[in-house]
């Protein structure tokens, strides 16, 4: 690789590391991994939403020359620990916990359920031995909508809750909920939908698991956004102590929150391993990946709001039904988030939040970039409708709104404080930008010319990774560790517990680091995906851009005076009078005196030392989160609405973010071009789709539509960079972001555009047959 | 089983695969060439794309035997001595790509068609290229590093 020349590298858009690999298929991912011995699982799979489980023949499956094993679900319940889901028990939740086997045993929930895992020879083996394994199965009425599975005569799916109730009901009242109500000029009322829909990385799940009986270990190469997590799932599951559970993780595929921990299937994956004594891979395929991996969304939302003449929402009042899916995780925790985030940031003066989850048999509700994000949806949307109704300029109805900034920051209704929230700036910046006078003369020429232009416009506040917490970080999301080390080569060497699968860490925490213990690029390298080296840590929730930037920082910090001190042993001098630049250690004023850091770092590893010198080039660093603050901003779409066939094209798409100090500009605008090309898919495109019988309809790129090269627009992004928080670390989070605030835009744009028509829109997915829908119910001629 | 030979990436390679195997698998399991990636196995995503005599395939959508006696380039055959091709090199300083697991196919589907349509723009570039999905990038910065290298071509 060529040395790059910058005079700093944090801030300048700095060519990945990672690409050298990436581009010459030198990439590493979980399927490329092939051991001696290694065989194949291959899952057999429910075809229906419901039903029990009679009997599992395996005899025929078991009698294939290169089939090795068959384990059914109920033999797996006698070589693994029966427990909750382990992201569920990791994350501290004690509402109903549904008691569920690694595979099926009496019961099916889902189409895609698995009953039984074959391992082969070969994957093609694998799946010729699911085709002679025979299932019986007793169909039971499937709960396939939210509302059938809140009704008490529904048949629960799991016998120990006894309903199907993921989550009981709760209500929380911020300030005067009713006084605000009853003072309020109006009281508007909405239902709300958002549509199912998922992930989709392009490599799915997937691990190689290896038991080792010898030494009692398991090692599993994992395709996850936390070895650690991974670790701890398949030691809970197994049985095993986490110190015999090593994880390896390479290149990752994308994952989005699916990833997070291990899977049904990865755990009875390993379990294979051990019980047949050889490593055993299994990747999922498309199909697999889209009926059984995880869903999420399908929300459904009552809302009132509170407001005066002048566009002033008061207060809000929202009723939350969550569809879980069929196995319930993330889909029971995710309303608290919800409901903390809905005041987004708008000074409400009271605001009641109600919840209640569904247990239905669909594939379980996953994390999903942003996971919260439908209530920035349905805030976003009930602005708009406010403005409609009252004459309002979507922006105009914002910056009414928007809480001021002031010191000490406003806090939210639900209390956090919006510290550092440049919503106001980038509103007013997306105006400019934008010039909505020239465009609503442009959209009023179109009209008459029958074409339908649309502007719609969003905002939201991404906690990446929030405010301080009075309490200080905590749980899976808190406290960020890193190891760093001067290695006998003189290679600045960071263990970090994030697990990138597309954020370029290997390219951003390198620029810290070198930027700070100043070394050149090249010479920092990012240790990732070995439990038994990198400390603990998970890639999600958009934290690492402050919580591992700032602790590559402050480690970096810590471990170069760590250096200093010795070299100025060597070189005689005094480490106040040290510095480090380029790679060299030198008396300040004295350039001549200069020594390589690797210099430095040989003579540490040369062992001519005595106990006085402390020669452990090396520290473990930890980082609170600094000040922390939020990422935040404002984005606008046009669009064209074609009347006559319902296709939508976005025709210009402008963000304007504030993320803070950018790390790496490049990496920030991929991140936010990525969001919003899943946010136009998810609105234009995507859906998770089942049947009334829970069939699920969707288990192709051929029904499951994916937004293309030709759906997605240039997006022109400007970065608002205008409250510094920290003396340090001023860097936050934009993984969110975009899918966050991207489906509000598009669908506030096509409102827009469809209001000759009259259309008032109250859900996210509008695919063409669903445009014409809404035009045909407002004009009963078209 | 059949014998088969083919050539990949300029040199001659034989196997044995059952008739119902993949190239996709041929490729990645038999002859080791993993840079070739298996995205959906049904022909939609592109991650599988390879180039098969001067044009671009579909790997999980062809049999390994139809591939005996051909001319099969993969990610693998493009920098040979490790030193990155003109788009390679252009999609690098174009940051076009994020967790790379698309990568391989979109390579191979622009290194095809811009050999066939070097003066190609924005849109036609799109639309040659709406046949793979990427799932990370939204593709502003790899149309970016299409355009990018075709302009670097034109300019040789």
């Amino acid at each position: 690789m060529t040395a790059i020349a910058a005079e700093r590298y944090t801030g300048a858009s700095i060519k990945r590391s990672e690409d050298p690999r990436i581009l010459t298929g030198a990439g590493r991912y979980v399927d490329d991994i092939k051991l001696p011995g290694m065989l194949h699982a291959a899952f057999v799979r429910s075809p229906m939403a419901h039903a029990r489980v009679l009997s599992v023949d395996v005899s025929a499956a078991l009698a294939l020359p290169g089939v090795v094993a068959v384990l059914t679900g109920a033999e797996l319940e006698t070589m693994t620990v029966p427990g909750p889901d382990a992201l569920m028990a990791l994350m501290g939740w004690a509402g109903p916990t549904p008691e569920f086997t690694l595979l099926a045993t009496d019961t099916v929930r889902l189409v895609g359920d698995p009953v039984a895992v074959v391992v082969a020879e070969s994957r093609y083996l694998a799946e010729d031995g699911c085709e002679l394994v025979e299932v019986e199965y007793d169909d039971l009425p499937p709960v396939v909508d939210a509302a059938f599975a809140l009704d008490p005569g529904s048949p629960p799916l799991f016998a120990n809750l006894g309903d199907n109730i993921a989550r009981t009901h709760s209500r929380h009242e911020f300030g005067d909920v009713s006084a605000t109500f009853a003072n309020a000029d109006r009281v508007m009322g909405f239902h709300i939908d958002v549509h199912r829909h998922q992930n989709v990385p392009m490599e799915g799940r997937g691990c190689v698991a290896d038991y080792d009986a010898g030494h009692g270990v398991m090692t599993m190469y994992a395709a996850t956004q936390s070895v650690h997590v991974t670790r701890i799932a398949v030691a809970m599951r197994l049985g095993m102590e986490q110190d015999k559970v090593r994880v390896l993780a390479g290149d990752i595929g994308g994952s989005f929150g699916l990833k997070i921990g291990a899977s049904r299937e990865e755990l009875a994956v390993a379990a294979a391993s051990r019980a047949i004594g050889r490593p055993v891979k299994w990747v999922e395929d498309r199909g697999e990946n889209l009926t059984a991996s995880g869903q999420a969304r399908e929300e459904s939302f009552d809302v009132r709001a509170a407001v005066s003449n002048d566009g002033a929402l008061l207060g809000l009042d929202v009723k939350m039904v969550i569809d879980t899916g069929s196995y319930p995780g993330m889909g029971a925790m995710v309303p608290d988030i919800m409901e903390a985030m809905l005041p987004g940031p708008y000074k409400l003066a009271a605001m009641g939040f109600e919840s209640t989850g569904a247990i239905t048999n669909k594939a379980p509700y996953v994390a999903y970039r942003g996971p919260w994000a439908s209530e920035t949806f349905v805030r976003e949307r009930v602005l708009n409708l406010i403005a409609k109704d009252l004459g309002l300029d979507p922006v105009e109805i914002r910056l009414r709104n928007v809480a001021p900034r002031t010191d000490p920051p406003a806090v939210m209704i639900t209390g956090r404080p919006l510290v550092g929230v440049t919503t106001r700036e980038s509103l007013e910046r997306v105006a400019q930008l934008v010039d909505f006078p020239a465009f609503r003369r442009r959209q009023a020429e179109a009209r008459a010319q029958g074409r339908y232009l649309g502007i719609g416009v969003a905002t939201f506040i991404e906690a990446a990774p929030g405010p301080r917490p009075p309490e200080g970080p905590s749980g899976p999301m808190g406290m960020e560790s890193m190891r760093l080390r001067l290695t006998e080569d003189g290679i600045v060497a960071l263990f970090t517990g994030q697990m990138p699968h597309g954020q370029s860490h290997q390219t951003t925490l390198a620029q810290i680091a070198a930027d700070e213990f100043g070394v050149p690029f090249e010479q920092v390298r990012i240790v990732v995906g070995d439990t038994d080296v990198v400390p603990f840590g998970l890639t999600g929730g958009s934290r690492s851009a402050t919580m591992t930037g700032g602790v590559a920082l402050h480690g970096a910090r810590q471990l170069k005076a760590k250096v200093l001190d010795f070299a100025a042993y060597l070189m005689e001098a005094s480490a106040q009078d040290l510095l480090i630049t380029d790679g060299n250690v030198w008396v300040r004023g004295d350039p001549a005196s200069a020594i390589t850091v690797s210099e430095v770092a040989r003579r540490a590893a040369s062992g001519q030392f005595g106990a006085d010198v402390d020669t452990t080039l090396e520290v473990e660093a930890t980082f609170d989160g600094g000040e922390g603050g939020w990422s935040g901003g404002t984005h606008c779409a046009i669009v064209e609405v074609d009347a006559g066939t319902g296709i939508v094209k976005v025709e210009r798409y402008v963000a304007v973010e504030d993320c803070g100090a950018l790390i790496n500009p490049a990496v920030v605008e991929g991140q936010i071009r990525g969001g919003v090309a899943q946010g136009i898919g998810a609105v234009l495109l995507e859906r998770s789709a089942y049947g009334e019988d829970g069939s699920f309809q969707s288990a192709t790129f051929m029904d499951y539509l994916m937004p293309t090269a030709c759906d997605v627009p240039r997006i022109e992004i400007e970065h608002l960079e205008t409250v510094p928080l920290d003396a340090d670390v001023n860097f936050r989070g934009v993984g969110e972001g975009g899918m966050i605030v991207a489906p509000p835009t598009v669908v506030n744009a096509i409102e827009d555009a469809l209001s000759p028509f009259g259309v008032r829109i109250y859900e996210q997915h509008l695919p063409p047959a669903r445009i014409l829908e809404l035009i045909a119910a407002m004009d009963p001629g078209q | 089983m059949a014998d088969i030979t083919l050539r990949v990436n300029g040199a001659t390679r034989t196997g044995s695969p059952e008739a119902r195997k993949t190239l996709a698998d041929f490729l990645r399991d038999d002859l080791d060439l993993t840079g070739t990636h298996v995205g959906c196995e049904h022909g939609v995503c592109g991650a599988c794309t390879v180039i098969i005599d001067g044009r671009a395939v579909r790997s999980c959508l062809m049999l390994a035997v139809q591939a005996a006696d051909r001319e099969v380039t993969t990610i693998e055959g493009l920098a040979p001595d490790g030193e990155l091709g003109t788009l390679q090199q252009a999609m690098w300083d174009s940051h076009s790509f994020q967790c790379g697991f698309c990568t391989p196919g979109f390579i191979m589907q622009a290194t095809a068609f811009l050999s066939d349509h070097p003066d190609a723009g924005e849109q036609q570039i799109r639309e040659a290229l709406s046949g793979n999905i990427c799932r990370c990038t939204g593709y502003q910065s790899i149309i970016d590093g299409v355009l990018l290298a075709a302009e670097r071509n034109r300019e040789r």
